[in-house]
């Protein structure tokens, strides 16, 4: 039983943070494998560079998740909690990826119906 | 308490919603934190759906496969910015105590997914 929450809003809020960090890792070396025989080595260092942001995310997940219980068990708030920095990192990583997707898709996609013609 | 919700805490990103209002109850800051990693996570898999319908060169009418591509990545790029607006604003309706809204994205979201779908399958019978 969580100290602060029978709820365990904080254990389920790090998880919630570890699940996402496995989603970014998993995504990375799948596409990374994918695009590998399209776009040679650039995909190997892009799935990599993927991979190692997941790693730094599942330990800044931990850092937080330490956070929050700190400041909880002094405070019984999150006025000395976390703030949005690693949500803006987590947010400005999935645009990049976004965008990388998109140019991919476009240039995948219109070469190959292109050259069927 | 060693310190009030409104008292001088350290100074937290982004000061657009920690510089205003009281800190909320933290069961629903966090709840607003894992709405957050859903997006992202949404996000995630809509752009892995669609890079692997190109990428694994699946076998559907070239036109219609590219077109369901590039509707579910563009909504994988779109939902980041739902992820962070969202957050960013439910976070300051908290502090300030006013109704939440709900996301801009979900409805777009929704219809993109079925169109979609609807491309692949039309994809699969004329190819």
């Amino acid at each position: 039983m969580s100290r602060f929450d029978p709820g365990l809003q904080p254990e389920r809020t790090a998880l919630a943070w570890r699940r996402t960090a496995v989603s970014v890792l998993v995504g990375s070396a799948a596409g990374g494998r994918l695009l590998a025989g399209q776009l040679g080595a650039g995909a190997v260092v892009l799935g990599i560079a993927g991979c190692a942001f997941a790693v730094w995310l599942h330990a800044a997940a931990g850092a937080r998740a330490r956070r929050t219980s700190r400041a909880l068990a002094r405070d019984g708030h999150l006025g000395r909690g976390p703030d949005g920095r690693v949500l803006a990192l987590t947010c400005a990583f999935s645009v990049l990826v976004g965008a990388f997707a998109v140019s991919v898709v476009l240039g995948h996609g219109l070469s190959g119906i292109l050259t069927s013609r | 308490m060693s310190d009030s919700p409104t008292g001088p805490g350290p100074r937290r990103f982004p000061r657009s919603v920690y510089g205003t209002g009281t800190e909320p109850d933290p069961r629903f800051s966090l709840a607003n934190e894992r709405t957050f990693l859903a997006w992202i996570r949404t996000s995630l898999a809509l752009l892995a759906a669609g890079v692997a319908l190109e990428g694994l060169d699946l076998a559907l009418q070239p036109g219609l496969r590219l077109a369901a591509s590039v509707v579910l990545v563009l909504l994988g790029v779109l939902a980041p910015v739902q992820a962070w607006r969202g957050w960013a604003r439910d976070e300051r309706a908290m502090r300030r105590g006013v109704p939440l809204a709900s996301p801009t994205l979900a409805s777009p979201l929704t219809a993109g997914v079925g169109l979609a779908g609807l491309l692949v399958l039309l994809g699969l019978l004329l190819r």
